[in-house]
């Protein structure tokens, strides 16, 4: 999660809290609000938009910029940025999912197989 | 004596069962399972079913529970209900490769700008299926458990090799009376050289044909040159004379989307119609052979393409409102996927991908592939999906090779980054083949492909179509 002390207002006359300049907007994610998985994964799905290079945490903040290629205007980056932060809410659900449901995952493809024989024996 | 319905609701919470969910719309998502099941769920919805707090009163709460997506005190079997759905669309594994592609000949007779197999010219025999690889891949398909073998001839032009296909058919159907398989023959022909013989072969032995009809006469001669620049023409009188001596379904089409076939999708599916098909398969263009060499302005993305489709199921959908059945294939085996309890045997939809097991082609020169755009790639010089030879390897040299093997584990969705958790899974499959074409890396990062780029713009599409509009969803129901 982005706090409002992280960030600052951009140079230009729109609403949103990130900077875009020089075809990179940088930002910093809270992992005790994110998983780095949910992080890393919304980040591979976005690979199309803009490459993501992370820094090293610092307390608990990841550091990330977002580098879009030169023809991509400030407003679709914003936007992309915007629809960045919707996927990491739907991966964040996606891990929370798969904690939850990993072993019993196993357990059915156990059941599923247990009494079947993929390979005939004739 | 009946309880009150408060009796049966659950009072201990529920029990989240595995799923899977992607974006649907801006408002809402898809739900899936392993079993292929879906439910539509707004945000809302999602994040309490996830959160534990849906209410049971609820009938979002009531359908997650009947298609297994949670379980309460009171759903004592799904589990192992569940893991009979899965095992079920799991079964047909066991009986792999039911299609058996004989490459007879490269020769051929038209010049397509698209074509996907780099064809050779009609008088260059050397490459045509000698007789004796023809008989060693016949004892290659019989060692296949599947208890239903597709023969299909490929080409080139395979009837320019018709006593090629003529000897494996009367041989296969003589091996057979040992094998008792179901067998079937397909020969994917222009039908160019469509002789009474070849039509007298096909009625005895119950082959049928499959043509190409890319659209209207100046679209489709334009797309398929031929000596005399009279393809359309040849191929209504012969589709004609197939008919007449095959019976109405004797004969099929296929059409291939090129650039000049954008922005005549209903032109196209209207000359089926005119022809009297009852089907259509809209296809994209593959990025294999002379397909690929076509200059910049005569290709299209994939979004365009998308688009194409959208416009063209809407069209299909129109034409059987008004009381003409035509059923468009590529949304049927989709709806095959998302319904059958089974799934789909398409061999290009697969998980694990089809390659060698869904399919093997064995080549006019002795080489064995593991699908046919495998071969195709190897035309371009790529042989990534070559697994042996006719000649030199065994059955189970083939079947058990690492090349083969190391596709099959590699490519699996269910282990690829963004599919595993995509919920459109258990209705794709892998496509190791155009990933190896387009990205030169079998398994492809999603975000950049194609194939997902249309599989989850036609899924999408669909399933909306299936929520939001009833009319539609009476007549896709129909195709399943």
């Amino acid at each position: 999660m982005v706090r409002s002390d992280q960030v600052t207002k951009t140079d230009t006359e729109t609403q949103s809290p990130f900077i875009f300049r020089d075809g990179v907007i940088q930002t910093l994610l809270d992992l005790r609000v994110y998983r780095l998985a949910a992080i890393q994964k919304s980040a591979y799905r976005f690979a199309e938009q803009f490459t993501a290079v992370f820094d090293s945490p610092k307390e608990e903040r990841l550091p990330i910029r977002c580098i879009f290629a030169p023809t991509v205007t400030e407003q679709d980056a914003l936007e992309t940025l915007r629809l960045f932060f919707q996927e990491l809410l739907d991966q964040e659900l996606r891990e929370q999912v798969g904690d939850e449901t990993r072993a019993l995952r196993a357990l059915i493809v156990a059941q599923a197989f247990s009494r079947t024989d993929l390979i005939r024996q004739d | 004596m009946f309880h009150d319905r408060a009796r049966y609701q659950s009072t201990q919470g529920y029990q989240l069962a595995p799923v899977r969910f992607s974006r649907l719309d801006a408002a809402r998502y898809v739900v899936t399972n392993d079993a292929g099941e879906y439910v539509v769920l707004s945000r809302q919805e999602l994040v309490d079913f996830i959160g534990h707090s849906l209410p049971p009163d609820r009938p979002t709460y009531q359908a997650l529970k009947s298609r297994h997506f949670l379980f309460d005190a009171h759903s004592r079997v799904a589990l192992e209900l569940l893991a009979l759905k899965y095992r079920t669309r799991a079964e047909q594994l066991a009986n792999f490769t039911g299609l058996h592609i004989f490459v007879v000949t490269l020769r051929c007779d038209h010049s397509c700008a698209y074509c996907q197999v780099s064809r050779q010219a009609e008088g260059r025999l050397e490459f045509d299926m000698s007789q004796e690889h023809a008989d060693r891949a016949l004892d290659f398909m019989f060692r296949s458990p599947s208890p239903a073998l597709k023969i299909e001839f490929q080409g080139g032009e395979p009837l320019l090799h018709f006593e090629r296909i003529r000897y494996i058919i009367e041989r296969a159907k003589a091996m057979n009376a040992v094998h008792g398989r179901a067998l079937q023959f397909v020969i994917a022909s222009n039908l160019s050289r469509l002789t009474d013989e070849v039509l007298d072969f096909c009625r005895v032995h119950g082959v049928l044909l499959s043509t190409s009809l890319d659209g209207p006469e100046d679209l489709h001669n334009a797309q398929r040159p031929v000596r005399g620049g009279d393809s359309h023409r040849r191929t209504l009188d012969a589709i004609q004379r197939a008919r007449q001596a095959l019976g109405p379904d004797g004969v099929s089409a296929l059409m291939t989307t090129t650039h000049a076939s954008m922005e005549r999708v209903e032109d196209i599916i209207d000359e089926y119609v005119r022809q009297g098909f009852r089907s259509i398969f809209l296809r994209n263009l593959s990025p294999y052979g002379f397909a690929v060499r076509q200059r910049a302005s005569r290709q299209y993305g994939v979004e365009a393409w998308v688009e194409f489709y959208k416009r063209g199921l809407a069209h299909i959908l129109r034409i059987n409102a008004q009381g003409y059945p035509l059923q468009e294939e590529f949304a049927a085996i989709l709806l095959q996927k998302i319904f059958s309890p089974r799934g789909s045997t398409y061999v290009d939809l697969q998980s694990p991908a089809g390659i060698g097991i869904g399919a093997l082609v064995y080549n006019y020169d002795g080489a064995v592939y593991a699908s046919d755009e495998g071969r195709m790639l190897a035309e371009m010089g790529d042989f990534s999906f070559r697994l042996g030879h006719l000649s030199r390897d065994s059955y189970e040299s083939i079947m058990t090779s690492e090349t083969l093997l190391a596709h099959l584990s590699d490519t699996m969705p269910e282990g690829a980054p963004m599919c595993s958790d995509c919920a459109f899974l258990p209705y794709c499959g892998a496509d190791p083949v155009f990933h190896q074409a387009t990205k030169k890396d079998a398994v492809g990062h999603k975000a950049f492909s194609a194939f997902c780029k249309k599989q989850m713009g036609v899924l999408r599409h669909l399933i909306g179509l299936l929520e939001d509009d009833a009319q539609a969803r009476d007549i896709l129901m129909g195709w399943r």
